[in-house]
């Protein structure tokens, strides 16, 4: 029997509850990945539903439809060509206004839509209540109220959109109406417009154009010139009756009447005391508990994240490890042997004990944070100091990242609003000091130089991170964007969203990185096995024993460092035989900082590389790549110079 | 828009103190430094001034909206900030740029 296929899109202002309900309703059946060419997530799902195969969008989480971002631009433009058969507007009852804001904009595009009333319990804790009765008669839009949390509402939700698309509504449901001299000029424009063909509604186009929207103004352009200049003209006429920006009048007027919306549709039921989720808000954003709650979460985290992963790494490591013998016995020991588990194996175990150890915990406290509504907190909290580096509060998110791995890191920048504070925020994660990295510091000289070196050594890394920060702030072009975001009220999140997004991260994880740790350890391993390790140390000499004053046999080391940054250091204990590097001669203390500030700095491991090329495409990943090489080759020297000097 | 009487005084949200609502009266903007006019031609569309000014305007700065500043981050950190029944952080550089008309008792 031919399925009948359906194409519904989730829409909504970000922490909704979108994600959830998607969860909801695809379950398993999902596909995470990009937009082509963008930097923009996109997760696609599919359900089978009355006999439907029903396929299911999740826009990305905005405010508006104009282009501030990526994400307002590819959910426009997607519900303009695409045309799903109806929009799941997601809305969060306990701010109304604001996301009302947003639908209207959504039934500007005319296209077929329900509302999902969300957090209808939070709302209720806050004294709202809402008639959905009269929202709907407000709206011309059906609205179906939900708590995606408790998944009650959503087969309703489902049912009523597949119902609007069964009965396909006859009239148009109705829209804002603009003031009256606002409103003439759309008439205006639309009837220059009467031959124009446009994926865009002309209303919608009529309104943008007077909005100055510079995406729309390109394509009509394109089509006819005249268009551009007429609604130029007539925004100035606005302007001069209005004394504000024609822009400013548009998204004035759409408020004030998502307002009246609101206000007509709500009653606060309860005077309006602190609850629990209020009380909680100001404690953890307060200008000493807020920051003591941070210092600590943060110290509990990543010592639990260590701890756990320390642990689970070392057994795990244990048991696969604990398989030679048996390739030894199926492959021999010759050089077929060799390749396939000191290149294979190998490289395959190192990304297991990275992953299950390290990465899986780190995206199930990020998650839970995020959920939870927390991370906006620490936005709020760390913004100056963000600040300090032209990067904006939500750029710590990625950077706290970093200190677990790199690669999720680059990857979260995502969140950062424009294509170069992404960049800047990737550009600087590279240089946080990751899980591995730590292992070099605190193995090598936290170890035989004591703990105040290490410090010293973070210390000194959080100062080059500053100063690049700034620097690359300064040279890269464009405008900085500050600090401007929801903190949406405290919840609990919701368990099943928090796994299933801790899932999709760690098989993109999987995807990226693991392919090339074990190519790169296969070919490592090649090159062992083929004897060029010997030449490419002495090639390499200039640089590691001239310039930096270290053992000759730390150039190969470090190449292995490419491929999972500790290696540089179970590598040098492989190479020189011993792992009490205090006895090593030629390897003093000297050595040991300059070896570790080089490690640090040098590159970001081939994972990260593959995430940057992913994100920023070649060039800005090779550009990264050779910048930070240079950086920690010039650093370790002037560092071996310095310390050569004082001791 | 009636003229405002003299109880009422026009200054930056910056200004306000925690707890204080104002009523937004414009954005001020197109200040844009040496530096960054010049790289002007290659700029993205989103990241010039109109989407910035766009921006606070999606998210409810409009004229003629009721403002309170909860509180600010230490260290002339961001603004917490009430608008249309959110709760919004608000970067200074931004808050600086809204001006608004505070109401005396």
């Amino acid at each position: 029997m031919n399925k009948k296929k359906l194409l519904i899109a989730l829409a909504g202002n970000a922490n909704v509850g979108k994600s959830v309900i998607f969860n909801y309703l695809t379950g398993l059946h999902q596909h995470i990945g990009n937009w082509p060419g963008k930097t923009v997530e996109r997760a696609e799902g599919t359900l089978h539903f009355k006999g439907y195969t029903i396929d299911i969008i999740d826009l990305p989480g905005i405010y508006s439809l104009s282009t501030y971002s990526l994400e307002e631009l590819v959910s426009r433009k997607y519900i303009a060509v695409e045309r799903p058969d109806v929009v799941i507007n997601v809305v969060d009852a306990s701010v109304l206004e604001r996301n009302l804001f947003f639908t209207l904009q959504l039934m500007e595009l005319e296209t077929p839509m329900v509302i999902a009333l969300n957090q209808m319990d939070i709302a209720k804790s806050k004294g709202i209540k809402i008639d959905t009765k009269k929202l709907e008669q407000l709206l011309g839009i059906p609205v179906m109220p939900t708590i995606a949390v408790k998944g009650v509402g959503i087969a309703k939700l489902l049912e009523k959109a597949i119902e609007i698309v069964e009965k396909k509504p006859a009239k148009k449901h109705p829209q804002v109406t603009y003031g009256e001299e606002v409103e003439e000029k759309i008439g205006k424009l639309m009837e220059k417009m009467k031959n124009v063909h446009f994926v865009y509604p002309p209303r919608y186009v009529a309104i943008k154009l007077l909005e100055g929207d510079e995406e729309i103004e390109r394509e009509i352009q394109r089509i006819n010139p005249q268009i551009i200049s007429a609604a130029k003209k007539l925004a100035v006429e606005i302007e001069n009756i209005h004394g504000h920006g024609c822009s400013t009048v548009i998204t004035s007027e759409r408020y004030e009447a998502a307002g009246c919306i609101a206000r007509a549709a709500q009653k606060l039921v309860s005077p309006i005391k602190p609850t629990r989720g209020e009380r909680l808000h100001n404690f953890t954003t307060h200008k000493v508990t807020g920051y003591l709650t941070l210092i600590v979460a943060m110290l509990l985290i990543f010592y639990s994240i260590f701890t756990f992963g320390d642990y689970t790494s070392g057994l795990l490591s244990d048991v696969l490890y604990g398989l030679e013998p048996l390739f030894a016995g199926a492959f021999g020991t010759g050089i077929v042997g060799a390749l396939i588990w000191g290149g294979v194996m190998e490289g395959l175990i190192a990304g297991i004990t990275i992953v299950l150890p390290y990465i899986i915990p780190f995206y199930l406290i990020l998650y839970f944070l995020e959920n939870s509504g927390y991370l906006s907190r620490i936005a709020f909290l760390m913004d100056n100091i963000m600040h300090k580096m032209g990067l904006h509060g939500k750029a710590f998110i990625p950077i706290m990242l970093g200190f677990g791995c790199n690669v999720p890191a680059c990857l979260g920048c995502r969140i950062m609003e424009t294509q170069r504070e992404r960049l800047l925020a990737a550009f600087v994660v590279t240089l946080v000091p990751c899980a591995a990295t730590t292992v070099i510091i605190l193995g090598l000289v936290g170890n035989f130089l004591g703990i105040h070196w290490a410090l010293a050594l973070y210390l000194v890394d959080f100062l080059i991170i500053f100063a690049l920060g700034r620097l690359a702030f300064k040279v890269v072009p464009g405008e900085p964007t500050a600090l401007i975001m929801e903190m949406h009220d405290y919840r609990w999140p919701h368990m099943k969203t928090i796994l299933k997004e801790t899932w999709f991260r760690v098989a993109e994880f999987i995807k990226i990185a693991f392919p090339l740790i074990i190519v790169g350890s296969f070919v490592l391993k090649l090159a062992e096995v083929a004897g060029w390790l010997e030449p490419i140390a002495a090639v390499l000499s200039p640089v590691t024993v001239v310039w930096l004053g270290l053992p000759a046999i730390t150039g190969i080391t470090l190449i292995f460092g490419v491929l999972r940054k500790e290696l540089s250091l179970v590598m040098l204990a492989a190479l020189l035989g011993t792992s009490n590097f205090a006895q090593v001669p030629g390897f003093g203390p000297v050595q040991m900082v300059v070896f570790t500030l080089v490690a640090m700095l040098y590159i970001p491991c081939i994972a990260t590389i593959a995430a940057l090329v992913k994100d920023f495409g070649w060039k800005k990943a090779l550009f990264i790549t050779v910048f930070e090489i240079a950086f920690a080759i010039l650093v370790g020297g002037i560092a071996f110079r310095l310390l050569t000097l004082v001791a | 828009m009636e003229k405002r009487n003299s109880k009422r005084r026009e200054a930056p949200l910056t200004t306000l103190k925690a707890g204080e609502s104002g009523i937004v009266t414009y954005i001020r903007f197109g200040h844009m430094r040496g530096r960054r006019r010049r790289h002007r031609h290659i700029m993205q569309g989103h990241e010039r001034e109109w989407g910035f000014e766009k921006r606070l305007m999606d998210m409810g700065f409009t004229p003629g909206t009721r403002v309170t500043v909860v509180k600010s981050a230490p260290f002339h950190g961001p603004f917490e900030i009430l608008v249309r029944g959110s709760r919004l952080a608000l970067g200074r550089g931004m808050a600086e740029r809204i001006f608004v008309e505070i109401e005396q008792e």
